[in-house]
């Protein structure tokens, strides 16, 4: 293909039989089954991925480990993909981001020039004022700073969810979690090792451990067929976890599908991310962390560059320098940033092959050469820390590879709980004070040799298994002395009066702001993220975090460890929307009649979680087919699924007491085959349900309870008494009953020919009665109520009987032509005869006395819930009613729930209902006003849609059949 | 085999549009129709195997509460559980689930004549008197059967409590959410090498979970099985309790 | 995501349960002067410490207490209500015995 590719055994991802073409910013491309889109394009010699988010520098490769902002692309349905972690596919369509113009010219980079005019809080300082000035601004800053493009076309997949459970999860699969995975199965735990590369092994994929080169591999071998070899382990590559919550529950994330795990114990073996050195052009394409180039080299087999130099503030650069060789890379020499350096057997044997290396001496900076790539880099000798001799030596090379150090994996830790502190001999951040059942185990833990990590997470997995029980032996709480060789260099960044030495390349983000912004008076770490953004970005400050910290203790006078790091919340790596939805779930209840009000051309509307017929009919003719039905009712007979209407069985000797303390009302001497209404307040007094009770029997009755609020009446109810101690059981019986109320002056005429065994006349069974018997065969309850003030009966059915029931009743009044009315009809029919609606015409402050209620208060009760607010509340004048009224004028438009009623420009009350009365012939309402404006023939000022006012005149409650004569007949 | 449709009987699933749709034939169980197996799958046998669900929401169920309810289903010859959460073989085959120290929910057996639950029924005057109270479970509650080999990791991907089959045994009960609606969860194996799981939530959820159940149960292959099938799976004398 | 552990159902995952607010024993609704009432029904306690707190399996409307320490959000013990309340309340013995002390 290119001759950038090395051979075998480089390349440990690579499938090399199986090309695939893939094209970028246009350009046709060809890689391997196994690159990323970035290795694919790093083969092909394209550095050049991206521009900076501010200036619109040119960018590379940093991390290869997804760990930075440069490697963002725009997939077509995908903007912002990791290049560095996305797998490369057949046919895949890859474009730039955020350029002006093109990639390789992009006329924004001009910003660059401009930077000392875009100092640390430019934004904030530029475009605020004058007042409404930020709004302008707005689109214009977005578009220069855009981060790809959302396809609005785009169909989303099926995303799913699983909860899984283990007894230990291993988070993170180098050498410590598999070891750690490995000694806790031993002792035949559940285990769950789970990682966010394409194969276990973490480092020992990619680093060198041993100046030979094949200790890695030969154990990362063993380790996997170990794993391979263990049935109580289960092993998730290309899985992260997202975030640590509350008893070690972890959401993991693999494919399309988000894993709810719950772990008895955690294990974090998540290592540590290589931190860049901060000078000045230490963004350019060709600078990049000692780990990004081995693991092209090893995982991807591209050779990173031709002419290497290796900045070192530890060993392991010599090692990198070893593979680069091996690699057939020039190394033109090591930039070693210690002034006595301690080698090892790997740098020695570096060493050995005659790379010259510049000791005490760090890169000034980088020089940038054609097409913004690297092409050189100034070497000068350290003076003290962070300041370079005057004049250096310029060393031409294309490739920078930077190994001064880490930070461990510290978010998810930090989000269990744990804290970060800083050691300063080890210049490094490490981490402690952890939660129960929740451990650390190698480079995270500070461990840094393979055999100390290997040992330090056993030891913690058997700290592990201890707890669970699985075996009981002693563990040390520390393996030994985190080792003495940090590999972090305690002071890799070097200023330059021209700047450019950037900290968070997310945000362009350079020493300069850093510093200003806690001159600004941004002090704390927390409040310059926010000041100046750094750490804000895509990579959420894995590279830039450590740098700032040090950066802004020195400018503060504080320690590293006072300083710390923001917090790190989840998620750890982003989340698309889908894996949060997962599958669509909308639990909707219907009633067993369901269909019938579809077949009847019903339009559903959903009243909390049920399906309701809101009308019959067409969409277009809604307000003449309520009309048609409110008409039927008062007029004909009408029948209504009334199914969601709350149920509940309270029975016990003390039943009829029980219902004394929960309602308002008076219900021991409440007759046998009797209904009564009942009242719900709560413990301030504030109405908060209603219903009827129904006394089925002398310890029996079956109350009914509103559709929303049945479920928090019944648990309301059981709370009580657990502290009561009634002799009363309380069963919520709401879906085990289906409702049908049959309405209308017609109504009896139909009921009588299905209703066999209840004489339903007026004398024997009586308004406010309650029977039970049979309707077309099918054994029902029967209750005289009607909220729409006709002549009404409601039947209740067990609710596999509801659809016959509703066939029955169609089939009994066809010769009458009865017809379905649904919630709208309802709506007008209640409203026109005053009755309310809780939850509608009452809010969080309504007292029985403000919605008219006070008959249904019965005093001589030593007790009901509520009834000591209500004395209190009894002493104070009223402050508001709820009234009714009518819009006389037809001219005006109809007010709606919430529309304000005003006195001259004050607020005095609000409208809860309103709809037009096809009965009346004109809109009627109910709102609440102030007690002067409450008399019938005030006229009241309600502020409707779009500011109209519209006069409305206060009347006597009910709009209609005032002497309830309709519904007793 | 009956080839009467549903709208035939006084007493219908919230589910037979979607079984008709789905090919059920149907046959005759405690006065109203049960889906019998489906056209179309010709080994309904091995779907149930493998994964399968039922909807035997027409199958007479009853539950008591109450702080008698015990003692007065101990009179009843009623075998209870020693604690909450635990499902009982009955002598008649039916199935006793305590749901609560004080509440229990019975199902009958899937072949027919189980005896016990027509008894109790004719008795719920009695039983009120002893603070036994009745409640309609053949009504609140609808009732599905999950079944076969993927039946446990097709409950991983919609319910929060553990229900391997290592973890969740024979005769335990767990009242939880499943597909974020409440439901009472009991596994009883028809056949030993043939997990059961129970499910009941409220009735108007039944099209949701029986939906959202079907939708989880597609990467596993899973199909609705009928009553028949569901027999064949289990053995023609119930085993001694234990 | 935290786990509780009902008394009757054991450790589940907290979306299964609802809170019921702070546990106190309610004052004589009819003898306790209007200041206590009102504390009673509209103050919160909203202690950093131990408290005692209403929880309810939603799944069996099962009500019990649970003690939580509200700094390390650790519950510390969950029990059945019926620890707490043993016998039967009785307004009405409660008037007649009010009745007296006039």
């Amino acid at each position: 293909m290119t001759n950038n590719r090395l051979p075998l055994p480089f390349g440990s991802l690579l499938d090399r039989e199986s090309t695939v073409n893939f094209s970028f910013d246009g350009k046709p491309y060809r890689g391997f089954m196994g690159d990323s889109i970035a290795s694919a394009l790093a083969a092909n010699n394209q550095h050049l991925l991206s521009r900076s988010f501010k200036y619109h520098r040119p960018r590379g490769i940093l991390t290869m480990a997804g760990q930075d902002a440069n490697t963002l692309v725009q997939l077509p349905a995908n903007p912002n993909a990791l290049a560095d972690r996305e797998q490369l596919r057949n046919g895949m369509t890859v474009t730039a981001q955020n350029v002006s113009g093109s990639l390789e010219r992009d006329w924004r980079a001009v910003l660059g020039l401009f930077s000392r005019f875009l100092p640390v809080g430019f934004y904030y300082k530029a475009f605020f004022k004058p007042k409404g000035m930020w709004e302008k601004w707005v689109p214009i800053i977005r578009k220069s700073a855009g981060l790809g493009v959302i396809d609005e076309s785009h169909q989303p997949g099926y995303f799913d969810k699983q909860f899984a459970f283990y007894d230990i999860a291993v988070i993170g699969a180098g050498p410590a979690g598999m070891a750690a995975a490995l000694q806790a199965a031993s002792t035949g735990a559940q285990v769950l090792l789970v990682d966010e590369n394409p194969q276990l092994g973490g480092s020992l994929n990619y680093a060198r451990l041993d100046a030979e080169g094949n200790a890695a591999t030969a154990l990362l071998k063993k380790m996997r067929s170990d794993i391979a070899a263990c049935d109580n382990i289960v092993a998730m590559t290309d899985a992260v976890c997202n975030g640590w919550f509350a008893d070690n529950w972890l959401p993991i994330i693999q494919g399309s599908r988000l894993f709810k795990v719950r772990a008895n114990q955690v294990l974090m073996c998540v290592g540590a991310m290589e931190q860049q050195a901060v000078f000045r052009n230490n963004d350019l394409p060709g600078v990049m962390m000692a780990s990004a180039a081995q693991r092209l080299m090893r995982l991807y087999a591209v050779r990173p560059g031709n002419r290497a130099v290796v900045l070192a503030g530890n060993n392991d650069g010599y090692a990198v320098a070893l593979d680069l060789l091996d690699a057939g890379v020039e190394v033109a020499a090591i930039v070693e940033l210690r002034a006595q350096p301690k080698y090892n057997k790997v740098a020695n044997a570096l060493l050995r092959r005659g790379v010259t290396v510049h000791t005490g001496q760090a890169v000034y900076q980088a020089l940038k050469g054609k097409r913004g790539r690297l092409t050189a880099v100034d070497v000068r000798k350290i003076v003290s820390q962070g300041k370079c001799a005057d004049t250096g030596e310029i060393i031409h090379c294309d490739l920078l590879c930077m190994s001064v150090g880490f930070t461990p994996t510290y978010q998810l830790i930090c989000q269990a709980g744990g804290q970060l502190s800083y050691d300063d001999d080890s210049a490094m951040f490490s981490l402690n004070q952890l939660p129960a059942n929740f451990h650390i185990a190698g480079s995270v833990n500070g461990y840094w040799q393979l055999d100390t990590v290997v040992a330090d997470a056993q030891r913690a997995a058997m700290m592990a298994t201890n707890t669970i029980g699985k075996v009981d032996v002693e563990v040390p709480n520390t393996i030994a002395e985190p080792d003495a060789d940090s590999p972090n260099f305690n002071w890799p960044i070097f200023a330059h009066p021209k700047g450019k030495e950037f900290v968070d390349f997310d945000e362009d983000l350079q020493i300069a702001d850093i510093v200003n912004a806690t001159q600004d008076g941004y002090d704390h770490v927390q409040l310059l993220k926010r000041y100046s953004t750094c750490g804000m970005g895509p990579s959420q400050g894995r590279h830039s975090a450590l740098a700032t910290a040090r950066l802004v203790a020195a400018s503060t006078n504080k320690t590293v460890a006072q300083t710390g790091v923001t917090t790190a919340r989840p998620p750890f790596a982003p989340e698309t929307l889908g894996h949060c939805a997962g599958r669509s779930f909308y639990p909707a209840r219907r009633t067993n009649m369901h269909y019938r009000h579809l077949e009847a051309g019903a339009q559903m509307l959903q009243a909390g979680v049920w399906y309701r017929p809101a009308y019959y009919g067409p969409v277009g003719a809604a307000q003449q087919c309520i009309n048609n039905e409110v008409h039927a009712v008062r007029n004909n007979v009408g029948l209504m699924d009334v199914s969601t209407l709350g149920g509940l069985e309270v029975r016990g000797t003390d039943a009829a007491e029980f219902l004394n303390r929960i309602y308002t009302f008076a219900f021991i001497k409440q007759p046998m085959g009797k209904t009564r209404y009942a009242l719900m307040t709560n413990e301030a007094g504030v109405v908060i349900d209603d219903g009827v009770a129904c006394r089925v029997s002398e310890h029996h009755f079956y109350v009914t309870a509103s559709t929303g609020g049945v479920d928090q009446a019944f648990q309301s109810m059981l709370k009580w008494n657990a502290q009561w101690q009634l002799d009363v059981d309380i069963a919520n019986v709401t879906s085990a009953w289906c409702g049908i109320n049959i309405a209308g002056p017609n109504a009896r005429k139909v009921l009588q020919k299905v209703c066999p065994d209840i004489d339903l006349s007026n004398t024997a069974f009586p308004f406010l009665g309650f029977r039970e018997g049979h309707i077309a065969a099918i054994p029902a309850r029967v209750i005289r109520i009607g909220f729409v003030g006709e002549l009404a009966f409601e039947i209740h059915v067990p609710q596999h009987n509801g659809e016959a029931l509703w066939d029955a009743l169609m089939k009994a009044g066809d010769e009458q032509d009865i017809k379905p009315f649904g919630v709208e009809a309802q709506r007008v029919l209640r409203l026109e005869k005053g009755h309310i609606i809780i939850g509608q015409d009452t809010d969080a402050m309504s007292n029985p006395m403000e919605v008219q209620m006070s008959w249904a208060i019965a005093r001589k009760k030593p007790f009901f819930v509520g009834s000591r607010s209500l004395i209190e509340l009894g002493k104070m004048p009223l402050q508001r009613t709820l009234v009714g009224f009518v819009v006389n004028d037809p001219q005006a438009p109809i007010p709606l729930e919430s529309h304000l009623v005003l006195q001259g420009d004050q607020m005095v009350g609000r409208v809860t209902s309103c709809n037009y009365s096809p009965t009346l012939g004109k809109p009627v309402g109910l709102a609440y006003v102030p007690l002067p404006a409450a008399e019938p023939g005030c006229k009241i000022v309600i502020r409707a849609a779009d500011g109209v006012l519209v006069t409305a005149e206060v009347v006597t409650l009910p709009f209609y059949d005032p002497d309830s004569l309709r519904q007793e007949v | 085999m009956v080839s009467a449709s549903p709208e035939h009987h006084l007493r219908r699933s919230q589910l037979y549009r979607i079984h008709q749709s789905a090919g059920a034939y149907f046959e005759d169980q405690d006065g109203t129709l049960s889906v019998s197996q489906y056209a179309g799958n010709a080994d309904e046998l091995g779907q149930a195997r493998r994964l399968g669900l039922a909807d035997l929401s027409t199958l007479s169920r009853i539950g008591f509460k109450g702080h008698g309810a015990p003692a007065w289903l101990h009179t009843q010859g009623v075998l209870l559980p020693e604690q909450p959460n635990q499902t009982l073989l009955q002598t008649d085959g039916s199935l006793l689930l305590r749901l609560s120290a004080q509440e229990v929910l019975i199902l009958r057996a899937l072949h027919p004549a189980s005896a016990l639950i027509t008894q109790l029924q004719n008795q719920v005057s009695s039983a009120a008197a002893q603070h036994a109270y009745v409640l309609p479970r053949a009504d609140s509650h609808c009732w599905l059967a999950l079944t076969g080999e993927y039946a446990a990791q097709t409950l991983a991907k919609i319910c929060g409590v553990d229900m391997r089959l290592h973890k969740f045994a024979q005769g335990d009960v767990a009242q939880t959410s499943v597909a974020r609606v409440n439901a009472i969860v009991t596994r009883y194996a028809l056949e030993a090498d043939t997990p059961c799981f129970y499910i009941l939530c409220d009735v108007s959820l039944a099209e949701f979970l029986w939906v959202s159940l079907i939708d989880t149960m597609l990467e596993f292959g899973g199909q609705p099985i009928g009553l028949a099938t569901l027999r064949q799976l289990q053995p023609t004398k119930p085993s001694s309790p234990s | 995501m935290k786990l509780l552990t009902c008394p009757l159902n054991g450790p589940r995952n907290i979306t299964e349960f609802s809170y019921g607010g702070e546990f106190h024993h309610a004052p004589d609704s009819r003898t306790c002067d209007t200041k206590r009432w009102v504390e009673y029904v509209f103050f919160h306690d909203n202690q950093a410490g131990n408290v005692l707190e209403w929880w309810c399996h939603t799944a069996t409307s099962y009500w019990f207490l649970a003690e939580r320490n509200t700094v390390t959000d650790t519950v510390l013990r969950t029990f059945p209500a019926s620890e707490l309340f043993k016998q039967r309340v009785d307004f009405a013995t409660q008037e007649s015995s009010a009745k007296n002390d006039k």
